[in-house]
């Protein structure tokens, strides 16, 4: 029943009747395992490998000399916060959302996917602007208020990092709690509730250890978000000399480079990722957990009475840190010929976007690079991404499945540790990529691969094989049951898978910022480069501009589905 | 005009049901189906049978023609065949017109021009009011009709339905069974039928072969299937049945101790003192408070079983007994019209009739 038509072939007569479609399988396949292994293989043998010949001295001096240490340590502990700090404000938005009765429920949904969007470093470099210690804004004002000389606010610092950071990782925890919410039945806290229990027995005895298993799977999530990001630390640890492992190995890039010690940087980071999606699984793949899957019950939501309104503004302040807050002052500083002066009509300016359009060479082609990177590596990618969900999705042949582990494997690697991969496997000959746009066209193909094939999984598991089985028996042959039923029916998912590869691939900055070369730029790469030469109000525009395409793109997506949903409608 | 022949055919699989060996010949025209519990492999034999999968060992013969064996393997598409899938298939972007129509595109059929002959096919299923709609628009039967439509048109030579209406609801599936038939007889298709429900089977099918553990088991018209089980599991899956056991006797006895001797009908002999089981269906069994009466029939030649009636039930057209037997060794199943109604406690006849008195071998 489930293993339909497998291409099976077995002697001479099974050639003969071989499907023609099976070279486009194989070659998907091959394509594939080739594109993951490639760079992964390439850390392993660098890490081992000096001039003198293999060794593991690079793994030795990373884990001795002092500063090398401190990167990891300093990860660590800026990860850990993160992720509790991320828990706490994203389950209690997610419970706010999910089963309160609280006010604006969609908009503060939609205020959540915007920090969701939002790039981390683009926020970070928003924060420098609020809470700069000299001219941050917020701190202009506390300091003509309070007529103090100090800072209020320093946020190159660890605590800015931290804060800055946790802000831009509670969306994950968000949405996987607001799904678990979702889920539990009020049926279950009924069944409490009868047996004698009240609200808040209910709370901490049914609810609570329901929920556990996801609030132990966000913190990960939020752990892992963190110790593979780059810009912010690189943006605000920096400048405080606060170094983290994913700027170590960026800083191991600079000049003279040091590539076994950068490699050797990103084994433990790889295993350190692989070992915690692991533990995630395990906690999330738990019988308590599926339990919870009880879809006919119905929900109720809990009366918040009085604390309705400040619950609303609690959640409101926290969007502000996320999004209010670096939206208008990008905003303001995209506008304004001198950004910390209030944007009167004499300190208006749209010389900023001019310049940055128009004038400014690095910009025009960073932006020009950006766009073609992102549409070619979204068509790339979802036409790969729909072959090998399509094969693992049918079980096309023997083995099918295992591509799964190699589509999803970049979920494990930090942009960054990918980078390094990457450089090394294509910096040198029998493939020379490095130097031209083609391999930060590779990296973003294996980076997005994960969302672009589970996006492109859900869509073909929403079409049943028999669609595909009724138009074969009618006559159609295996391409003719693809092009008639199964790609008309997969085409709004796909569109999807695009659009989401596409955002991901113009945010993108910590691969990036080891594979471009000065012909290849990217508006992430040149905000951040532009951030040495402090042209605040060019980064506000290029900034704003990444914002506008994404939000532009989702709205796109969201209609699309809508319209898709309205028309099969039962 | 087809007739399809399934010779040890063998498909083994980890995540379906297995075939083992299965032997099955089905007539040119004649409508069969495959009985059994899920998990039996029917629909696994099925989807051999469309192409769909390749078999192991054995081969699949249509009008003494290959199509399926190790090697050899003709794709659905070129076997001429149509199929009713149980998730309907019906395809959601297409109108109801557009489904029906789809699979002459691949085939020029003498005659009417596919337009009329789509219009023909759905006034016949009575969907001709419908044709512009899209399949979200209709009722689950409605559906059905499109698929049974669509895999009609192309005048197939032969026709699968895998479970066809297990999905729909009660009422709807009666009416949809007498709907196959009636389509049977007006097309006369071979058709293999698919089902785990017994009703369905009886309504439709010429024959039909129950499958047990990817085995055919036993092969005849609803009838004989009902009547003559040959084994326990056929007797149990069709229908509600009771089944005895105890010793072989000479003169086609059975001995089922505390001196009730039953007279049996047998297709073999068997060893004196060997262990058997006949199964006896409710219905056929009669029940008499009269110890007379009784007697009588006894000596026309009836099986006499004295007991006591242990529990009723109330159907509104009929009682259901359970009749204990002599030292609570066994109680007998028996359906009786609402007419015969008897206490519970009360010391009763029950009266069976040899031919009803089936023997059946171990599953």
């Amino acid at each position: 029943m489930e293993a339909v038509g497998r291409l099976r072939v077995s002697g001479w007569q099974g050639i003969r009747n071989l499907d023609r479609t099976l070279p486009v399988w194989i070659g998907a396949s091959l394509f594939l395992v080739f594109l993951m292994l490639l760079p992964l293989g390439w850390i392993f043998v660098a890490s081992l490998q000096t001039e003198a010949g293999w060794s593991a001295s690079g793994y030795a001096q990373v884990f001795t000399e002092k500063a090398y240490l401190k990167a990891i340590w300093n990860t660590l502990i800026i990860s850990f916060w993160v992720g509790g700090i991320a828990v706490v404000i994203g389950s209690l938005l997610a419970w706010l959302v999910t089963r309160t009765d609280l006010p604006l429920k969609r908009t503060i949904r939609a205020l959540v996917m915007a920090s969701f969007v939002t790039p981390p470093f683009l926020g970070a470099f928003a924060w420098t602007l609020l809470a700069g210690p000299n001219a941050g804004l917020l701190n202009k004002i506390y300091r003509s208020l309070t007529g103090s000389e100090e800072a209020l606010f320093n946020i190159f610092s660890m605590e800015g990092l931290i804060f800055v950071m946790a802000l831009y990782s509670f969306p994950y925890v968000f949405s996987m709690i607001a799904n678990v919410c979702e889920l539990i039945s009020s049926d279950l806290e009924d069944a409490a509730n009868i047996l004698g229990a009240n609200k808040l027995r209910v709370a901490l005895t049914v609810t609570l250890p329901l929920a556990a298993p996801a609030l132990l799977g966000g913190f990960i999530l939020a752990f892992l978000h963190s110790l593979s990001l780059f810009g912010a630390p690189a943006i605000l640890g920096l400048p405080a000399s606060l170094h983290t492992i994913t700027t170590q190995i960026w800083a191991l890039f600079q000049y003279p480079p040091r590539l076994d010690l950068a490699a050797a940087f990103s084994v433990p980071l790889l295993l350190a990722t692989m070992l915690l999606i692991a533990l995630q699984k395990k906690i999330l793949g738990r019988r308590g957990y599926s339990t919870v899957g009880g879809k006919g019950g119905e929900r109720r939501l809990l009366r918040l009475g009085i604390f309705r309104i400040p619950a609303l503004l609690l959640v409101l302040g926290i969007i502000a840190l996320s999004v209010f807050l670096p939206y208008w002052i990008l905003l303001k500083a995209a506008l304004a010929k001198a950004w910390a002066q209030p944007l009167t009509w004499d300190n208006f300016t749209l010389e900023n976007f001019s310049f940055a359009f128009f004038q400014y060479g690095d910009t025009q082609d960073a932006i020009l690079n950006t766009f073609k990177l992102g549409i070619a590596t979204a068509s790339a990618g979802t036409v790969i991404a729909a072959l090998i969900a399509y094969i693992t999705n049918r079980q096309l042949f023997w083995g099918a499945r295992y591509l799964t582990f190699f589509a999803l494997a970049p979920l494990v690697v930090p942009g960054i540790v990918l980078a390094v991969g990457l450089f090394l496997a294509y910096a040198r000959p029998p493939i020379v990529l490095y130097g031209t746009i083609w391999i930060l066209f590779v990296a973003y193909l294996t980076k997005e691969m994960p969302i672009g094939f589970s996006q492109a999984e859900t869509t073909f598991k929403s079409i049943h094989p028999e669609l595909e089985d009724a138009s074969r028996i009618l006559g159609a042959n295996r391409l003719g049951a693809l092009r008639d039923v199964t790609a008309p029916l997969a085409r709004t998912g796909l569109i999807a898978t695009w659009c989401f590869i596409f955002i991901g691939v113009i945010r993108e900055l910590s691969a990036s910022i080891l594979l471009f070369t000065p012909k290849s730029k990217v508006v992430s790469v040149v905000i951040f480069d532009l951030k040495e030469e402090g042209q605040i109000g060019v980064i506000a525009v290029l900034g704003i501009l990444l914002l506008l395409v994404s939000f532009m793109v989702i709205l796109a997506v969201q209609r699309l589905v809508k319209r898709e949903v309205l028309a099969t409608r039962e | 005009m087809a007739t399809v022949t399934l010779e040890g055919l063998t498909k083994r699989f980890a995540e379906a049901a297995a075939v083992h060996d299965l032997h099955l010949e089905i007539g040119d025209g004649e409508f069969v189906s495959l009985l059994g519990p899920s998990g039996c492999g029917k629909t696994t034999t099925l989807r051999l049978i469309a192409g769909f999968l390749q078999p192991e060992e054995g081969e699949i013969r249509v009008n003494q023609q290959v199509v399926s064996s190790r090697s050899v393997l003709v794709p659905p598409e070129r076997r001429n065949m149509s199929m009713i899938f149980q998730s309907y298939a019906v395809w959601p972007h297409m109108t109801v017109f557009q489904n029906v129509a789809y699979g002459l595109k691949f085939k020029k059929l003498p005659g009417d021009d596919p337009g009329t002959r789509v219009e023909k096919l759905l006034r016949l299923v009575h969907l001709d009011a419908l044709k512009d709609r899209y399949p979200a628009e209709l009722s689950g039967g409605q559906q059905q009709r499109v698929a049974l439509a669509r895999a009609l048109v192309v005048q197939p030579q032969i026709l699968l339905l895998d479970e066809p209406l297990s999905n729909l609801d009660a009422n709807l599936r009666e009416e949809m069974r007498f709907e196959i038939r009636r389509l049977h007889e007006e097309f006369r298709i071979t058709t293999i039928y698919v089902t785990h429900d017994q009703a369905e089977a009886m309504v439709t099918s010429d024959r039909i072969a129950v499958m047990h553990l990817g085995k055919v088991i036993q092969v005849g018209t609803p009838q004989e299937i009902f009547e003559r089980p040959k084994t326990t599991f056929v007797a149990e899956f069709i229908g509600r049945t009771n089944i005895l056991s105890g010793k072989w006797r000479e003169g086609g006895k059975v001995d089922l101790g505390e001196g009730i001797l039953v007279q049996v009908s047998a297709r073999e002999r068997y060893a004196q003192g060997e262990s058997v089981s006949f199964c006896l269906r409710p219905h056929n069994v009669a029940l008499s408070g009269s110890e007379a009466e009784a007697e009588q029939r006894r000596r026309s030649g009836y099986n006499l079983f004295p007991g006591v009636i242990q529990r009723r039930i109330y159907f509104g057209d009929a009682f259901d007994y359970m009749v204990e037997l002599p030292a609570h060794r066994m109680a007998l199943r028996v359906v009786a019209p609402p007419s015969q109604r008897y206490e519970t406690g009360q010391k009763v006849f029950a009266l069976a009739h040899p031919d009803h008195c089936v023997i059946v071998g171990e599953s």
